[in-house]
């Protein structure tokens, strides 16, 4: 184990791994000034939410209002579920990539809501069972994956569209409402302490939880060794297929999660709920400073990215500016963050 | 299908016996990976005209063929990006607002002449800008791309600002009404586009060395190759045709709305990919993409005279892009295995 930790990547977003020792490039020569700046990608996106802080409560007076700041963290549930999920299985390296997550989750919202209202059954149950559906459809994509050896971004592409049609088939294109019993909505529309229910008791202790197992874990540790350098984990004796397959397993289980915050919040189990979320979770998982290659990044990076990303969105809102517009600028922070990036890392992804 | 997965079952045998054999079987994989694309379309032709009177009139391939034009050309210059081993999932919105320029230069009363060199010059500028985040800066091309799409797609709706604008198209042959024969004239250009850019990939030093650029970049440097020239220009390549795209999207549906073009993205890709192009860069060919365009647009044609809810339509797209891919990918693992015990 002590010697994975030494390949493990412990300073943010300079890039250890084999992968990106090879020399720097020229173009990266002005980037350089940046790079130190930004040693440590949380540092920076700290620096970022302060500033996004001072800027919004400027624009708006009612920003740093309690109450805006609680739904700010309301909205943000479903997508950090999400961006942990999209970091663990890009971590995962192999050009990991899910574009199906949003797929997944209106499949999930779906099945949840067939469950409980046609199925009749105790919506706690259903939200169980839909955790299971949820890894059912992960399992669909790693195994295509890993097994037959097809690229992420192909299965998935496939997959996006095969969850979002099943999610439209089996609701009929069509909400499903009634599943306010035994006290559901206790997930979505409660505080404790203060905080959204959703917030303190899901979304919080899953990134604990995550970030403990990246860490302190065999599985973790592996999960680095393997995106580092695939071939280097399998001869160390790291199953990497298995590895990747419960990735996909992981990210998936988490879409349904949101999926069941979703159900719970609104109410409504809608078969387009998902649409688009993917783009939303690569956002800001890349934007916390998981490098797109594999191996490189942390959890608590994808934590403050999801802040930094809700607050613009719901800086944009109270500044009464529609949610196509946020998209936008979720493309330009996206594209921003990429060029923010270190020297080492614009060598490792070339491609 | 059945050839297929009988292949693994017997690899432990070949392994001791002489090459022969395992000459055999590397020739079957080749076959399957030649064949597959052609035996699937011939059985969707032939299914779909037992389930459909309909689908077997001139009339309606010649709409399907027409309709299919704006993903047509948008995916025979995607395949040229795919084949350096990049990704594009920014063409939909692309298309979208390009379209959006285009329906109010005509409404403004510009010539179509002009209008149609707007929209070249639109392309050129939207290949620009992926060309030179992925090529010169650096940044991987689905991340990129993702970025440029949400832009394009805020800059569609902004541009849109709630007034759908309805137009006639540039030119009146985009419609598809204008024939040579019982063929549209538009099809015969998007036929040339394709004959065109296959013989740049097969002909010329630049077609070489974007197969170059996509089996190994490095190799590719050190053969002398401005790898990032021929990004960009590939990029550039893609943004005209999207750019054409707008023009032939404008003159099918007529009207640009807040999210207009989104759904080719996909299907570019799909269509690319069904084709037999390696998404890993390196091997394909534009009139693969040919078929893989074919396949799709005859599949969502035959689904609907068949009568099958448009529900469906994703789900059996979907389904087909990975049973496609699939059976692709255990070609090539079966040969991957092979490689390895000679």
């Amino acid at each position: 184990m002590s010697n994975q930790k030494n390949t493990t990547p412990s300073r943010g977003t300079i890039s250890q791994g084999a992968s990106s020792a090879a020399p720097a490039p020229r173009s990266g020569g002005r980037l350089v000034g940046l790079s130190h700046l930004g040693k440590d990608r949380r540092v920076v996106l700290l620096g970022l939410i302060v500033l996004a802080l001072v800027v919004m409560s400027l624009i708006s007076p009612y920003f740093l209002n309690t109450a805006n700041l609680l739904t700010l963290l309301q909205y943000s549930a479903v997508i950090g579920v999400l961006a942990l999920g999209q970091s663990l299985v890009i971590l995962g390296g192999g050009g990991g990539i899910d574009l199906s997550i949003g797929s997944t989750l209106s499949l999930c919202s779906v099945s949840f809501g067939l469950l409980s209202v046609n199925g009749g059954i105790s919506p706690w149950l259903a939200a169980l069972i839909t955790l299971g559906v949820g890894a059912v459809l992960g399992l669909i994509n790693g195994v295509f994956i890993t097994l037959l050896r097809l690229p992420p971004l192909i299965v998935t592409l496939g997959t996006l569209y095969l969850y979002a049609s099943a999610a439209m088939v089996l609701a009929n294109g069509v909400d499903i409402n009634g599943f306010d019993r035994d006290g559901f909505s206790t997930i979505g529309q409660t505080s404790v302490l203060g905080v959204p229910f959703q917030v303190l008791m899901v979304l919080i202790p899953l990134f604990l939880f995550g970030a403990f197992v990246m860490r302190r874990t065999i599985f973790g540790r592996q999960v680095y060794a393997t995106g580092s350098n695939a071939h280097a984990a399998s001869l160390a004796g790291i199953n990497v297929r298995r590895i990747r397959i419960s990735l996909y397993m992981i990210a998936s289980t988490l879409a349904a999660v949101g999926a069941i915050i979703t159900a719970s919040w609104l109410l409504n189990a809608r078969p387009a709920a998902g649409t688009g979320f993917e783009l939303q979770a690569i956002t800001i998982a890349v934007l916390g400073g998981t490098a797109i290659t594999g191996g490189v990044g942390k959890l608590s990076g994808t934590f403050l990215a999801l802040i930094l990303v809700a607050i613009l969105n719901s800086g944009m809102q109270l500044a009464g500016i529609g949610s196509t517009y946020q998209i936008g600028l979720l493309g330009l922070v996206l594209i921003g963050s990429m060029l923010m990036r270190p020297r080492g890392a614009t060598q490792a992804t070339t491609v | 299908m059945t050839t297929t997965l009988s292949q693994p079952s017997a690899s432990p045998d070949t392994k001791r016996q002489d090459g022969s054999s395992r000459v055999t079987l590397l020739r079957a994989i080749h076959a399957v990976q030649v064949w597959l694309l052609p035996v699937l379309l011939v059985m969707e032709f032939v299914v779909f005209s037992f389930l459909s009177p309909f689908f077997l009139t001139v009339q309606n391939l010649t709409n399907v063929a027409v309709n299919a034009a704006d993903l047509a050309l948008i995916a025979a210059g995607l395949t040229l990006v795919i084949l350096m081993g990049g990704i594009d999932v920014s063409t939909g919105f692309a298309v979208g607002m390009l379209s959006w320029v285009v329906a109010s230069l005509m409404n403004a009363g510009q010539p179509p002449i002009v209008v149609f060199l707007a929209a070249l010059a639109g392309g050129v500028v939207v290949g620009l800008i992926n060309g030179l985040l992925t090529a010169r800066l650096a940044i991987p091309s689905i991340v990129a791309t993702l970025g440029t799409s949400a832009l394009f797609q805020t800059g569609l709706f902004a541009l849109w600002n709630s007034r759908d604008i309805f137009s006639t198209p540039v030119f009146p042959f985009l419609s598809g009404g204008a024939r040579i024969g019982d063929l549209p004239v538009l099809v015969l250009i998007v036929l040339a586009v394709y004959l065109v850019l296959h013989a740049v990939l097969t002909q010329t030093k630049f077609g070489r060395s974007i197969y170059a650029i996509g089996s190994n970049v490095e190799a590719a440097k050190l053969a002398g190759i401005n790898v990032r020239r021929v990004r960009v220009a590939c990029s550039i390549i893609l943004g005209v045709l999207v750019g054409v795209a707008a023009c032939t999207y404008l003159a099918r549906v007529g009207v640009v709305q807040a999210s207009s073009g989104g759904e080719l993205t996909m299907l570019a890709i799909a269509s690319v990919v069904v084709g037999g192009t390696s998404i890993l860069g390196g091997e394909g060919s534009v009139l693969r993409t040919l078929g893989g365009v074919l396949f799709i647009i005859v599949l969502d044609n035959g689904i609907v005279l068949a009568g099958v809810p448009s529900l469906w339509n994703g789900l059996i797209v979907g389904v087909v892009i990975l049973v496609a891919v699939s059976i692709n990918g255990l070609a090539v693992l079966i040969n991957a295995r092979k490689d390895r015990t000679l």
